[in-house]
């Protein structure tokens, strides 16, 4: 039986709640009610805030006994044979304030998408899904196994998906929420595999298990890290990340800055110790950092738009993070990822005041705005600056690259398995 | 010197007919022709900093209206009225009523449909009933394979048979690929565009870029054909497999030293397009992807227009651009480059069709109560007759109808109540002056305020003129860093004006100026540092956490952060008493403003405030003040702000001008010159007041209040809380139409309501705009004072009487027809169909190069307004009544080209309330006026504005409002 101690009962709460807030929402949708925009936000802002108050209370339980971290087991999901998947819930001094972070957020846009998206049609199903999202976030950092890890994440990127296509009359939005769900989808193989081969050398995905000082081996590592890129948007994969700006600003905020494309981050800092006992792959994502941040500060150069640009700024700073990741720097990436989530944050939902903002400087500037950050790349031999540009201008070709590399063989395997296959090729 | 010099004659060209068709010469060389004519399909709107509303078909202006919405539809495939479904919606709740659309038909064309049994008006009555089946190809299969619609009873049955007669050729209608994508597509091939656009319009926007990327695209200086070519001919470069080869055409192109219009008149020959079909095939393509062209194409009649970085910008390097992306990517898609002309594709089955029109011919059988024996007795071309006036009267035709319906009840609604009113209540001559005059600008959206004015302090006068004042300048504030253009677009401004701090000032001038640009650099630095690699490293990580606080603040509690905001620009940024450099013959006060008159000499100043004072029928029993209100508009988060501000102060604020004229007027003079040539006396103890009144907070602001004679001091302060009462009303009355008010009880909790709007981060509509503009009441405000009209009218003060020779009148309608016109018909355009005239939804916008808005990440730049700013908008055309005679009205409107334009072809409705009797008589067309007849009209009473509109959220009718008389 569980020891219900305050702590615990709080970490379950604070957990279910945001679920039960979809459920709630998406139930009662289903079965035809229809709230007014003001019961929906203030039920979301009501949520919210004992969500909040909730992880306050805990951090502070948890501040004053000075425990490290709390537990919950709730026996096992199933059995087969002697073998078991646990459930359980974990938060520690690396996940609880990025929950609080989560929450925060969340909360805030909940406010200021009821002026945002009032009259919109979407209006409540945009509701729904910001609670789902919330949910899956806090699941995945209060996870207490990769199991359970996984849950969140899909959450998160399904929410992610339904939420670029919110606007699903038009066929853009569309075609980028399949772009995102199809990179989602293959690097989310890179979790499930990463997953069943810690089951079968841990014999378990449980944290307390896994991370305790066993010696991984470097391909877990490796498949860790490409699921993490996928979800942080590092190279190659970066070509998502601007294509999912199709959504209305605040999803686009509360994804693309804050909290979603952290969740990569998230999880090379909890599978820290692993990376500690493999250099090579501490190396490759030092280096994957340190390029995507490269290819993030290039492209964002060369970004004529509000939300591209403010997009590859997320990118340079998330590559940054995984290489504190690498680096070991767990502390400063957690500072890290919480100060540039709060900003991020800010500036997507002031991107529609970019004309208005930069008219203002300029003014003041009295006609002269400096060059910050200027021209490094001015220091480069003419012609070679050019191809740059346009390589940066093509994002890298990343997209290109996949298209050619991963896209179109799957799609000429498709259709030679259609020739072959027992009803004869389809027209 | 030469970028104004091209505005000058841009400015001529939109003022009249669509842009293009003005030019002098004629261009011999065909192609360019033919782009030219293509052109005028593109969309007309600037960069969106500064938006000036017009009409959006102004390409189809010199058609009437009714036809060219019509072609115009079929052209940009968009809808030219509202759904036949919102029709019915208006028929049900009351808004259209029979009795209109009874009118309506019966003043068009009556003829025989079946001798002696049906005419046309009957039939198109009972086609038009919203109880008629709207049927399309898949609601017919559906009735046909389910139900027994057609086939129930033996009457049915036989009607359904006699329907099918004459319907067994084939009606299959194919269509041949009017360019590349088409072709492609229907044999099979992926959609061109989906790899096309992406690259082009991250094309267009690198080189548009006024500033928002801080690499800016190499070589763009040459022009953006020349740039385009040199990056994509970059060696070792990966192109989609549907773009392969076009580095290599690029280098050939390069090598050949091609001009960008060799390169469109070869890619025609390449694509397989003879002379002939050029402008076809142009329009074709220029359409798929109209925002980005539309801009070049004003970008290079205009390079000023850009706000910072003026560009070579050319429509046929843009051509020449897209068709080398066609051609490349039709060589790799389908093989050759000509194929694609020759596949054709059927629009709909052509069995399907023909069950369609039966089916549709079943229905207005029905309806129109003709029998299966009656078309049975019918011979082949009688049947024919009855057959074509059934499709005559398509959809389309019935949505015309209907929206004539609905233009017909508001004119009603409008027309009768105000000849009524004025017949009840007739204009009495005061010899007495009011307490106080106050000027404000035409705009609908003053209405409100002006009548609660009255309401508050019914020994006040209120005026309407346009908000430039007559004074057309070239401005430049204190915290200004360019001067700009302050007065309609049409006017090229030949006066320069500068604010500058007053003698004695000039330390704080200078230390304001000094802090707001160390203000402007912390701002722009962090900015932009937070985007770059080692710079955002250090603030997003040690600082980031610091940006929870103005998150917090401006999400949960907008109203108070701005308040704080302000209280600390008041402490840290000194602010100096200015005064406005507008003297002619002062020599501190000329700036380097080459090719402009510096200020107004005193000529000129007479005749600017006499224009006005003259116009307005201001000309004697001035009061002791005279208040001269300009506006504006400020908000948040909000890519389409300036939409907002003055129309007449070209899409920028006006409060520079209503400052300006009353200092002008106060000179003595000035004053004296007004006297001696006009016979304006102005006495001694009257003095003007220049402000500013914002449309969205609905603050007011008077200027220079320190310069007012002691004697006037009391009065100031009753003016002063006058306006602090009305701004209230009047913001609380704006408050009824936004859903999120419900609470606000007071007056006070309507301000506090919308002064949070536009200081709100999350706010889509910080105000309505024009959106409830619907009609333009030109004359004296004595005959529409008292009257509620929901901040639906234009009003413009003119009084006929002071205006024998028709002078004035001539220059009010010059400028007042187009610039309500414009308003009107834009939002006309962006309400009917938001997705291809407006820009759709603001909620995905993305601001894109300081130019404008894109959906998404690689979206076409899109014109026209947003939804937010339209969804409550009746959609017709501005109705004029003017205070004159008909023959007078015509005789003015006959002198001018571009009016007589607007008013026979019907894109205004135009009618005229006689000065002197009242009677309101309505222009029909061909010289042709109607009397309205106000016999019936009734007209509601409120005691005041309040009780009229209470817990309404709808548009309310005219109301008799007691406390403003």
């Amino acid at each position: 039986m569980i020891d219900w101690t305050t702590e615990r009962q709080l970490l379950t709460a604070l957990v279910a709640l945001p679920g039960l807030g979809f459920f709630g929402l998406a139930l009662g949708w289903l079965l035809g009610w229809t709230p007014t925009e003001k019961t929906v936000a203030r039920f979301s802002a009501s949520v919210s805030l004992l969500d909040w108050a909730m992880t306050a209370a805990l951090a502070g339980l948890m501040f004053r006994s000075g425990e490290a971290q709390v537990t919950v087991r709730f026996g096992d999901w199933f059995h087969v044979g002697s073998y078991a998947f646990p459930l359980e819930l974990m938060v520690d001094r690396l996940s609880l304030p990025l929950i609080l972070l989560a929450i925060t957020l969340a909360g805030l846009i909940g406010v200021f998408s009821r002026r945002y998206l009032h009259r919109d049609r979407g209006f409540h199903r945009f509701y729904v899904l910001i609670h789902l999202f919330t949910f899956g976030a806090i699941l995945v950092y209060a996870a207490g196994s990769f199991d359970l890890l996984i849950g969140g994440w899909e959450l998160v990127g399904i929410t992610s998906v339904l939420l670029v296509s919110f606007f699903y009359e038009r066929p853009d939005p569309v075609h980028s929420a399949l772009r995102v769900f199809a990179v989602y989808r293959i690097c989310d193989l890179g979790l499930l595999w990463a997953v069943y081969l810690l089951h079968h050398r841990f014999e378990s995905s449980v944290y307390s298990k896994v991370l305790a000082g066993g010696v991984a081996a470097p391909a877990i590592c490796f498949l860790l890290i490409w699921a993490a890129a996928g979800k942080s948007a590092q190279i190659p994969f970066s070509g998502w990340l601007p294509r999912a700006m199709e959504g209305p600003t605040p999803s686009s905020a509360i994804f693309y800055g804050a909290i979603s494309v952290h969740l990569g981050a998230y999880l090379m800092l909890r599978c820290q110790p692993l990376l500690a006992s493999s250099p090579s792959a501490a190396w490759v994502l030092i280096v994957l950092g340190l390029a995507t941040a490269m290819h993030g500060t290039m492209v964002g150069r060369v970004c004529a738009d509000a939300k591209t640009s403010l997009a590859y700024a997320s990118l340079v700073q998330l590559g940054l993070i995984f290489a504190e990741a690498g680096m070991g720097w767990n502390t400063f990436a957690i500072i890290h990822i919480v100060g540039h989530g709060a900003t991020r944050t800010l500036q997507f939902l002031r991107a529609p005041s970019m004309l208005h903002d930069h008219h203002q400087m300029h003014d003041a500037a009295g006609g002269q705005l400096g060059n910050y950050g200027a021209y490094w790349e001015s220091l480069l031999p003419g012609g070679f600056r050019t191809w740059l540009y346009r390589l940066a201008l093509d994002r890298g070709h990343h997209d290109t690259l996949l298209d050619r590399l991963a896209v179109a063989p799957s799609l000429a395997l498709g259709r030679l398995l259609g020739r072959t296959s027992p009803e004869g090729p389809s027209a | 010197m030469g970028i104004l010099v091209t505005k000058e004659r841009f400015c001529t060209q939109t003022s009249g007919r669509p842009v293009g068709t003005m030019h002098t010469t004629v261009d011999s060389n065909p192609l360019r022709r033919a782009l030219d004519h293509a052109a005028h399909l593109l969309p007309v709107q600037g960069p969106i900093g500064v938006f000036i509303h017009h009409n959006t078909l102004h390409a189809f202006q010199h058609e009437r209206f009714e036809s060219a919405v019509v072609k115009a539809a079929g052209v940009f495939a968009a809808e030219p009225f509202m759904t036949e479904a919102a029709y019915r919606r208006d028929f049900a709740r009351g808004r259209i009523q029979q009795a209109d659309v009874d009118w309506v038909l019966a003043r068009e064309p009556n003829a025989e449909v079946i001798a002696g049994r049906l005419d046309r008006q009957t039939l198109r009555r009972a086609m038009i009933d919203p109880r008629m089946l709207a049927l399309d190809a898949l609601s017919v299969s559906y009735l046909l394979d389910e139900t027994c619609h057609f086939t129930g009873t033996p009457e049915s049955l036989a009607l359904w048979r006699a329907c099918q007669r004459g319907m067994d050729q084939p009606a299959a209608k194919r269509h041949t690929a009017s360019r590349p994508r088409e072709g492609v597509l229907w044999s099979g091939g992926p959609d061109l565009d989906t790899f096309i656009h992406p690259l082009l319009i991250r094309l267009c926007a690198v080189y548009t870029d006024q500033g928002m990327a801080y690499w800016p695209m190499p070589g763009r200086e040459k022009s953006f054909y020349g740039s385009v070519r040199d990056l994509l001919a970059q060696p070792a470069v990966l192109y989609l497999s549907q773009l392969r080869g076009l580095d290599d055409e690029f280098k050939k192109q390069r090598s050949s030293g091609l001009t960008s219009e060799d390169v469109v008149r070869q890619m025609s020959i390449r694509l397989g397009v003879p002379e002939g079909d050029w402008q076809s095939f142009l329009e074709a393509e220029l359409l798929a992807l109209p925002g980005w062209p539309g801009l070049m194409r004003l970008l290079e009649r205009d390079p000023g227009l850009a706000t910072h970085i003026h560009l070579p910008c050319s429509l046929m390097d843009f051509v020449a651009v897209r068709l080398t992306f066609t051609a490349v990517a039709l060589v790799n898609t389908a093989g050759n480059t000509t194929a694609w002309r020759k596949v054709t594709a059927e629009t709909e089955s052509a069995a399907a069709l023909r069950r369609l029109e039966a089916a549709r011919m079943f229905e207005a059988a029905k309806a129109a109560a003709v029998t299966a024996s009656d078309l049975e007795r019918l011979d082949d071309a009688a049947f024919a007759r009855w057959r074509s006036e059934v499709f005559d009267f398509s959809e389309i035709e019935r949505r015309r109808v209907w929206h004539l319906s609905y233009e017909r009840r508001h004119e009603l609604l409008i027309l009768g109540p105000l000849g009524h009113y004025r017949q009840s209540n007739p204009p009495r001559r005061n010899t007495k002056p009011p307490v106080a005059q106050v000027f404000f600008c035409i705009d609908e959206r003053e209405e409100s305020i002006r009548r609660a004015l009255e309401e508050c302090d019914p020994e006040m006068d209120t005026f309407g003129a346009a908000g430039f004042f007559g004074v057309a300048i070239d401005y430049q504030g204190i915290d200004d860093a360019h001067a700009v253009s302050l007065c309609p677009v049409v006017v090229k401004p030949q006066h320069a004006v500068r604010e500058r701090a007053r003698p004695g000032e000039e330390a704080a001038l200078d230390s304001r100026v000094t802090r707001r640009k160390q203000w402007s650099a912390v701002v722009h630095g962090l900015s932009v540092g937070s985007k770059n690699l080692l710079t955002g490293w250090v603030t997003t990580a040690f600082l980031g956490f610091l940006s929870l606080v103005p998150l917090l603040a401006r999400v949960l509690s907008p109203l108070q952060f701005a308040r704080l905001r302000a209280a600390l620009n008041e402490r840290f940024f000194p602010d100096p008493r200015t005064e406005l450099a507008f003297m002619r013959g002062d020599v501190d006060s000329y700036h380097a403003t080459e090719g402009l008159a510096k200020g107004f000499d005193t000529d000129e100043k007479s005749a600017r405030v006499a224009g006005l004072l003259c116009g307005a029928g201001l000309t004697s029993r001035f009061s002791d003040l005279v208040i001269v209100l300009g506006h504006g508009s400020t908000s948040l988060n909000n890519p389409h702000e300036s939409a907002h501000d003055c129309g007449a102060c070209g899409g920028r604020r006006g409060g520079p001008n209503g400052r300006l004229f009353a200092a002008m007027a106060n000179r003595p003079e000035v004053r004296d010159a007004l006297r001696a040539t006009k016979g304006i006396d102005i006495p001694a103890r009257t003095w003007f007041v220049g402000g500013y009144h914002d449309t969205c907070s609905d603050d007011v602001d008077l200027y220079d209040t320190d310069l007012v004679p002691a004697h006037n001091l009391d009065l100031l302060n009753r003016i002063r809380k006058s306006l602090d009462r009305a701004r209230a009303l009047s913001a609380h009355e704006r408050a009824r139409r936004f859903e999120a008010a419900e609470s606000a009880h007071s007056a006070e909790d309507g301000l506090l309501h919308v002064e949070e709007r536009s200081e709100h981060l999350a706010e889509p509509r910080p105000e309505y705009g024009h959106c409830t503009n619907a009609v333009a009441v030109v004359g004296r405000r004595a005959v529409t004072r008292g009257l509620f009209m929901d901040r639906r009218a234009f009003l413009i003060s003119y009084d006929a009487a002071g205006d024998p020779e028709d002078k004035f009148i001539a220059g009010v309608l010059g400028a007042v027809i187009p610039v309500c016109a414009g308003i009107s018909l834009e939002y006309y355009f962006s309400f009917v169909d938001n997705e291809r005239y407006g820009c759709g939804t603001k909620l995905p916008h993305n601001v894109t190069g300081l130019l404008g808005v894109m959906n998404g990440h690689a979206g076409d730049l899109r014109t026209g307004l947003p939804w937010q700013m339209v969804e409550i908008h009746e959609p017709v055309r501005i109705l004029f009544v003017i205070e004159t005679t008909p023959e007078r009205l015509m005789k003015v409107i006959g002198r001018n080209p571009e009016l007589t334009e607007f008013v026979e072809n019907s894109w205004v409705r135009i009618s005229t309330m006689d000065p002197d009797s009242g009677e309101i008589q309505i222009y029909r067309g061909g010289g042709l006026f109607e009397p309205a007849s106000p016999a019936d009209a009734v007209i509601p009473r409120a005691a005041s504005s309040v009780d009229w509109y209470r817990g309404k959220l709808e548009h309310l009718p005219l109301a008799e409002i007691a406390r403003a008389v």
